[in-house]
């Protein structure tokens, strides 16, 4: 079963941790079974990040630790002390979206938009290791992120584009 | 041939969605996102058993865990029983389990964890009974019955049942038997689907909070509003009104959400607790107790002349509705049309049968009725083609409707832009070179479907900026129906797309709508939409004539601004006028489709016998197969789809490349593993969805033979493109290496084996 991976036998034990989230630093005492994604929903109001299997399998949860993609439903927080986190929430500036962004609505890289955030993320990592990421390199990132409106080809024409605008 | 068609400024144009800059930065809410003070955490006990006699249910452990707050079962609240066409679903079970995964009961607690934990402490048991797993043995004289009480279960007058067949329907005109006797050849092949899931990736949700002891109001994402309201008012006794149902928004449906999902719990275990509560179904739950597109068993029989025209057809799908009809009965109908197929038929006989079984209930599934008939029908046109030596895009050309054509439910057929489908898809993917080298080959499917009926209302308003509201009662699935909707109203008002603020999905506030499936809801939509948008213009010319002191005829309308000459009075203007002087203004309408004749005489028991702007489709591929390993790789994807006309091709584009993968995903590995009812693959690891990795090149052709009821001649487009993917998949597959395969899905090692 999907939550029983992360449900503690004992509910004891608590770990204080401080997180940079979007920028903002967060001192936070959290569970040992408390994932990345649950505190960023449920403690600090960022429901940006989805929740779609919780069991690292959809890839709708991802977020930037450290600068890497990561599925933030099996990530569990009390493990990421000191961290950065980046979340879809933090990707516009002052309202500026990027580029990536305006690529994904000009192509209609997304339908119902529950895929959206993580890829987006995954998208966002892969650009900002590589400038120009071939074909392939653009699939192998999204491959952890399931979208079953678009077919893809929507997406990775926007990644490609937003690729070749910056 | 298609005129050229008229420019206008908004329609046809491609424009970013409404719904988009919420959707990138993470503001749009959607409903899992959604939640209250004070709520509790819902889960649901459920069955290990496909069929047994509950013995004993026994809570008392549980309630006293910490952080329990209220456990409810069959015995516990009155819950009537529900279903669209046959009332044979229980909210939790009474004396009897018929499925695995059936509700025994819910628990509402602090947290999930605390729900959990209370889930185990309930004793529950069982004392099994005789169960059936396939459709077919369940047709049996002596098979066991899933509901032995089916006499008592209250069902639709269209529905034709008997014991464990939960409905028969049929067509059948001319005379088969002497059709097969004058016929040159007659082929007779069985083949197979598998169960798979919709795919959707916000699991099914519900939030739902009691305001008195009759009236609750539901958070959810349910596509359809008013059935959802309906069928909760009968589930607990309410005038429908008492229940409110909002959908702050959907994390995909692909018809997968059509039917009741946490609703019900989440009422139920609100109630008993006197606190909001939410339900969410687990990844687990959404493999194992969802409602799949149903498995089937398809016997086709097919009588040809010298020349591969069709002489009689006869034919018979049979489909596992699973331990409650569900959407068994209608789409067991609606197969026999596609089961006989867009082709000209002089004898039929095509029965659709739906079947009870002791697997999960089933529901419906983007083209519900699609993809398993059509895989058998174009599957098997494609294996007499070769038997007579002919071109398979030849025999279809023999074999296809065309304008004035006669369609097998005796509709006189318009706006046919197959053939145009045929010859672009066939042009598109090189067709004179049909197997370019060993181990690659190419193969097509065409299909047809319908825009289906069902009304929809809209209210307009005409805000005091000059804006415009538009309120409806569906959702936005996500397709981009409501953009498009807005696209017509803002062409009808001579305003821009971003001048029109859409109000969705709320059964208190919104007009009556049949809801989001079916390919009707831009269609509905649009249609009702502008029809309000011109009578609320009327009312708009009328005051700006009388502010400006001109002739109706007079004025002219650009730049959301009446003139008469150099004078003018903005909309904006308009607005505060009238917000002044007589309440705003405001129009309403409601739309639709006009009925479409057809030959009653032709059908028996058929939901839905005439076909409102039936859509064309041809699907062609090119695949190599790995002669070795048996795996199949798609070089390149053709979809020619016949749109009627594109309102925002963007989004056509997004549902057809959508639609087609989805169907590359059944046609290759997509299947629910079911052993003795009981799901084998419970995971998104092993029941695999198509990937960013396995996306071949995706060619969309939109061709537009408009359609007269349609908004700009627009017809349905969202389900077609799921259907031609597996037969258009198979037959590449056939001509690659001259293997056959009669059983989705077309694994390895169908291929290798002999
Ligand atoms: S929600 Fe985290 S991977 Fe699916
Ligand atoms: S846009 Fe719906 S899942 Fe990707």
């Amino acid at each position: 079963m999907a939550r029983d991976s992360k449900t503690p036998t004992s509910k004891s034990g608590t770990t204080a941790v401080s997180l940079s989230v979007n920028g903002v630093d967060r001192k936070l005492v959290v569970g040992q079974h408390e994932s990345i994604a649950d505190v960023l929903r449920d403690r600090l109001d960022l429901r940006g990040t989805k929740i779609g299997c919780n069991s690292g399998e959809c890839g709708a949860c991802t977020v930037l630790l450290d600068g890497v993609a990561v599925c933030s439903c099996v990530t569990l927080a009390a493990t990421v002390s000191e961290s950065s986190v980046v979340t879809v929430e933090g990707l516009a500036r002052e309202g500026e979206l990027q580029e990536l962004q305006q690529a994904f609505m000009e192509h209609g890289a997304f339908q119902c938009g529950f895929c959206t955030s993580g890829m987006l993320m995954s998208a966002y990592a892969l650009l900002s290791q590589q400038r120009k990421p071939s074909d392939e390199a653009i699939r192998t990132a999204l491959q952890g992120n399931i979208c079953r409106c678009t077919g893809y080809v929507q997406i990775l024409n926007a990644v490609r584009d937003a690729a070749a605008r910056s | 041939m298609n005129a050229s068609p008229p420019m206008y400024d908004v329609v046809g144009k491609r424009l970013n969605r409404l719904d988009g800059a919420g959707k990138v930065t993470g503001a749009a809410v959607y409903a899992s996102d959604f939640s209250l003070p004070g709520m509790l955490h819902g889960r649901i006990l459920r069955s290990p058993h496909p069929h047994a006699k509950i013995m004993r249910l026994d809570a008392t452990a549980a309630r006293k865990l910490p952080g329990v707050r209220a456990i409810v079962t069959g015995a516990s609240q009155k819950l009537n029983r529900f279903g669209n066409f046959i009332k044979d679903f229980e909210v939790f079970a009474t004396d009897r389990v018929y499925h695995i995964g059936q509700a025994i009961a819910g628990v509402a607690a602090d947290s999930e964890y605390a729900a959990e934990q209370a889930l185990k402490a309930i004793e529950v048991e069982y004392e099994p009974l005789p169960a059936v797993f396939d459709a077919i043995d369940a047709l049996a004289q002596d098979a066991a019955l899933v509901h032995p009480e089916w006499q008592n279960l209250k069902a639709a007058p269209i529905i034709n049942r008997d014991g464990n067949r939960c409905g028969r329907t049929v067509i059948k005109f001319g005379d088969v038997e002497q059709g097969f006797r004058d016929s040159y050849r007659v082929y007779e092949h069985v083949f197979r689907t598998s169960p798979v899931h919709a795919g959707y990736t916000e699991p099914r949700v519900a939030v739902a909070q009691w305001s008195g002891p009759d009236q609750a109001t539901v958070w959810c994402n349910a596509p359809l509003l008013f059935d959802t309201q309906s069928a909760l008012a009968e589930i607990f006794g309410l005038p429908a009104s008492h229940i409110r149902v909002v959908v702050p928004g959907i994390g995909g449906g692909f018809g997968g959400k059509l039917r009741l999902g946490m609703e019900h719990y989440a009422m139920a275990l609100a109630r008993a607790a006197k606190r909001p509560v939410r339900v969410m179904s687990t990844s687990e739950e959404e493999l194992t107790a969802a409602l799949f597109r149903q498995p089937a068993t398809i016997e086709l029989k097919t009588g040809v002349d010298r020349e591969g025209r069709i002489v009689a057809k006869k034919g018979r799908i049979v489909v596992d509705s699973g331990a409650c009809s569900g959407s068994g009965p209608l789409v067991a109908s609606t197969a026999t049309m596609i089961l006989a197929g867009p082709y000209r038929i002089p004898n039929a006989e095509i029965e659709g049968v739906a079947v009870y079984t002791n697997n999960h209930p089933n529901g419906s599934v983007r083209a519900p009725s699609g993809p398993m008939p059509n895989f058998a029908t174009e599957s098997q046109m494609d294996m007499i083609a070769e038997d007579l030596g002919l071109d398979p895009l030849e025999i279809r050309m023999r074999n296809i409707l065309r304008e004035g054509d006669i369609a097998v439910n005796g509709q006189k057929m318009t706006s046919v832009g197959l053939a145009e489908c045929l010859e672009k898809a066939a042009a598109c993917i090189d067709w004179s070179q049909r197997k370019p080298e060993q181990s690659r080959g190419k193969g097509l499917a065409c299909g047809w479907w319908m825009t289906s009926r069902g009304s929809s209302g809209a209210y307009l308003k005409l805000m005091q900026d000059g804006t415009l509201t538009m309120m409806v009662g569906v959702v936005e699935m996500g397709t981009g129906a409501l953009t498009g909707a807005a696209q017509v109203v803002a062409e009808e008002m001579g305003m821009q797309l971003f001048d029109i603020n859409v109000v969705s999905a709320d059964s208190l506030t919104t007009p009556y709508d049949f809801g989001s499936q079916g390919s009707r809801t831009m269609f509905a939509v649009a249609n009702a939409s502008r029809e309000a948008a011109r009578d609320l213009l009327t009312k708009m010319r009328t005051r700006a004539a009388k502010a400006l002191g001109a002739d109706e005829g007079a004025l002219e309308m650009r730049e959301k601004a009446f003139w008469n000459g150099e004078k003018k009075i903005t909309f904006a203007e308009l607005a505060a006028q009238a917000n002044a002087a007589v309440g705003g203004l405001i129009a309403e309408a409601t739309y639709i489709a006009p009925a479409v004749e057809h030959g009653a005489a032709r059908v028996q028991n058929h939901f839905s016998p005439s076909w409102p702007s039936p859509s064309f489709h041809v699907h062609a591929t090119d695949v190599s197969v790995d002669e070795v390993l048996g795996e199949v790789t798609i070089n390149r994807y053709v979809v020619a789809q016949d749109v009627g006309y594109a309102i925002n091709p963007t989004y056509l584009e997004g549902q057809l490349e959508g639609g087609a993968v989805q169907g590359v995903g059944q046609a290759l590995f997509e299947e629910i593993i079911m052993v003795n009812g009981q799901v084998q693959n419970g995971n998104l690891t092993d029941y695999k969805m198509p990937t960013s990795m396995d996306v071949p090149p995706i060619e969309v052709i939109l061709v537009t033979h408009p359609s007269v009821a349609g908004p700009y001649g627009a017809k349905g487009v969202g389900e077609p493109p799921s259907i031609q993917p597996p037969a258009a998949v198979a037959n590449a597959v056939a001509a690659a290496c001259g293997k056959r395969i009669m059983q989705l899905p077309i694994t390895a090692e169908k291929i290798l084996m002999d």
